[in-house]
Order: C-alpha cells, then structure tokens, then sequence
C-alpha cells in the first residue's frame, strides 16, 4: 500500500496537490487522469518517491521495489536491447537466460532473436517503448509506475501491453497516467486530478 | 552481508556497462589521450631538448595527467544525464553502488591514459627513472585520489550550466593535498635520492579520505 500523508506540492506560485491524504492498494490498475498540467506525472513521481513533497509524506514498506516507463526514463542507445535487458535485470539482482530474455520479447511483441543484437539507437520509438516493457517485466517490481504507456504502440503492441498489465497486477500495485481512453478502460479504478 | 553483495553486483554491472559504452563511443578516451600527446608533444618541442630540472618534470608529469583526466571525468555523469539515462540508472541501482561503479571506471580509464602517456613522457624528455616501484606506487595512490575526487566533482557539477570550466575549478584545490607529495615523490623516483615513506602514507590517507568523503556526500546529491 502507498500511503499519502497530507502531502502538498506547488511550482513557484502554482499549487498542484495541496493537504493531499489517500491510500493506494495493491492488486489493481489505478488510471490517474487529468488534463495537461494537472500533475499526472508529477502525481506517480510522489507516489514512486523519485521527488519529494514540500510537506507531509509518502509513505511504502522500504522492502518494495519501483519500475517506471515514462517519456524521461531512457534506455541505453549504445547498448543493444538484449545488454538493456540485462543490464537493468542485473540491478535488480537477476541474471536473465537466453530462454528468459526471447520469452520477454515474446510477452512485449519484440522479435528479439532478430533484433535482440542491435544497438538501441537504431530501434523505433515504438521498438523502444516494447523493450522498456520488456525491462519492467523483467526487473520484478512491486510498484509500477506508468506514464502514457503506449502512446507510441501500435494496435498489437497495445494489445500486448494490456494482456501483460492484466496478468501483473494481482502482487503489483500498478498507476497508470493517462487521458487515454483504452488504457482507463482496463483500469479498475481511477484518479481524477485535479483532486 | 546481502545488501553489500547486491551492491557489488550492481558496481560490477554498471562498471561493465560503462566499459561497453565507453569502448564503442571512444570519444572520451580519444579526448584524454588527444590532450595528454599534445601536451606532453608541445612540452618536449619547447624545451628543444634541453635538460629539464626532474622537480619540474614530475609537476609537468601531473600537470598533463590532471588535465587530460578532467577532459574525460567530466562527463562520468553529465553524458548520461544528456542521454536522459541518469533518472533510469537512480531508480533502478542502489546510490553508493552508482558511485563506486563509476569511481572504478573513472580510476581504470586513468590507468589506461597513465599506460598511454607515462612512456611517451619519459621518452620525449629523456628521463631515466631510478626507481620505477615509488614511481608506479605513486601514480597508483595519486589516481585513485584523482579518481574519488573527480567522480565526485562531476556528480556534484551534473546539473551545472558551465560545467566545463567549473570542474577542473572544483578538483583543483580538493586534488592539491594528494598532487604536492606525489610530484615531490615522481621527483625522487627521477633520482635516486632517499624517499620518506610518511609521504606515501600521506597519499593513501587521502584517498581514504577522499573515498569516505565522496561516499557519504553522494546520498545527499
């Protein structure tokens, strides 16, 4: 469970979350929705404690693990998909087997036997956001965080990508920023910023 | 016991990492070597041959190894930064195995850039060594201060706008304390005067120190 405690945050003069009090749990995809600027990004960052509130707290069991997929999280351009993989994978404490690694691509829709070799800077923006899935499967989070997820995905890469969501989020707890209307529609519940 | 072997698989990852990456950009490396040979090359040109005091020799050894050093360390963090990988790297790997990671490839990049420039120096300005174990043992002290302190300084110098001219500012006066003893050590390693030992001892104190330092400031960045 994330916990806020009457958290509150503001951009210069600008008051995004004030006095903000709320329990997330676990086991269900929570959609955070909003216009432009209402603070969606923002929100999953407090809540992955990636920034801190100007006051109150948030609050998770020390022992939880964080994976994120948003715009500014890059992967390595220099490396290949599969040195990604396991590079990330081996942060976390995990070796990944020739076996696992074309079971990930096959999860995420990226034909890593043909593509698992080549370097990152010559993938699509689409191949890209696949293997950043690929790595928040393999990396065994307890909290995934979400921002605009498949923004870059093409119908079958969208459909993977919620078949692999649906079958993660029973030990996960899982926010999902968004404003669009397939990714809300697989959520079980949903946060609506302002608040 | 767990927590540190974690930590010593994700150091020997990202050190992995940044040796792949580093390998296949080459610019870094090219940079430093570039600075160390046109320096050491314009040095030896204008001295034309003549004898050179083994005092200024060895400031002239550090010198070049502390500028070239700075070509290539200031971009430890700032490259991954520009790339967008830095947030990545901190969510996913534990801080002070960041810093250790890059620490150790900082020191064996200045390692390969000492093996590249330490010959050509000695030959350019024909200076026969004396004592080549207090001239490696030195060197080997120096670079791990400059390595500590130079990780530590990009780290700190990331999300400055004039991080060029800043870094080498920042390293210089945190650096002095570890480059006083061993030019005057690289100076006796020239001769074949008596060295004293507590000079030796003094280097490695400060790289202790430097290391702790670096090790404790780095959580708070």
């Amino acid at each position: 469970m994330i916990t806020f405690d009457d958290v509150s945050l503001s951009f210069g003069r600008h008051e995004l979350f004030k006095n903000i009090s709320l329990e997330l749990r676990g086991g269900k995809i929570i959609a955070v929705t909003g216009a432009n600027g209402a603070g969606k990004s923002t929100f999953l960052k407090l809540a992955g404690k990636i920034i801190r509130p100007d006051s109150g707290e948030v609050k998770f069991p020390a022992d939880k693990k964080i994976a994120v997929v948003a715009p500014e999280m890059k992967i390595y351009d220099n490396l290949t998909a599969i040195e990604n993989l396991k590079f990330f994978a081996e942060l976390r404490g995990k070796n990944l087997s020739a076996e696992n690694i074309l079971e990930l691509g096959e999860r995420v829709g990226l034909n890593l036997e043909t593509f698992g070799n080549v370097r990152v800077e010559n993938f699509s923006t689409g191949m890209r956001q696949r293997l950043k899935f690929a790595i928040l499967l393999s990396v065994d989070a307890d909290i995934w965080l979400l921002d605009e997820p498949t923004a870059n995905l093409d119908d079958a890469g969208r459909e993977k990508f919620f078949q692999a969501i649906q079958a993660a989020k029973f030990d996960k707890i899982i926010l999902l920023a968004t404003n669009d209307r397939a990714e809300v529609d697989i959520c079980d519940e949903i946060i609506q910023l302002p608040f | 016991m767990k927590l540190f072997s974690s930590r010593f698989k994700q150091v020997v990852a990202i050190l992995r990492k940044d040796f792949l990456i580093g390998m296949r950009q080459r610019a870094t490396f090219a940079a430093m070597m570039m600075f160390a040979l046109t320096a050491t090359a314009s040095l030896s040109l204008s001295t034309g041959g003549a004898f050179v005091e083994p005092k200024f020799l060895a400031a002239l050894l550090w010198v070049v190894i502390f500028f070239a050093a700075s070509a290539g360390i200031a971009g430890t963090f700032d490259d991954e930064a520009t790339a967008g990988t830095l947030p990545t790297l901190k969510l996913y790997a534990d801080a002070q195995a960041i810093l250790f990671g890059k620490m150790i490839y900082v020191f064996l990049s200045l390692v390969a850039l000492t093996i590249f420039i330490l010959p050509i120096f000695l030959i350019l300005f024909d200076e026969p060594t004396e004592n080549f174990l207090l001239l490696f043992t030195t060197i080997f002290l120096g670079l791990i201060g400059l390595a500590a302190a130079g990780t530590l300084t990009a780290a700190l110098t990331t999300s400055a706008t004039v991080k060029g001219g800043l870094f080498p500012i920042l390293l210089f006066p945190v650096t002095l304390p570890i480059f006083l003893p061993a030019i005057s050590l690289t100076e006796i390693s020239f001769t074949s005067a008596a060295f004293d030992m507590s000079s030796l001892i003094m280097i490695a104190a400060f790289d202790s120190i430097l290391i702790t330092a670096s090790s404790i400031l780095y959580d708070y960045l």
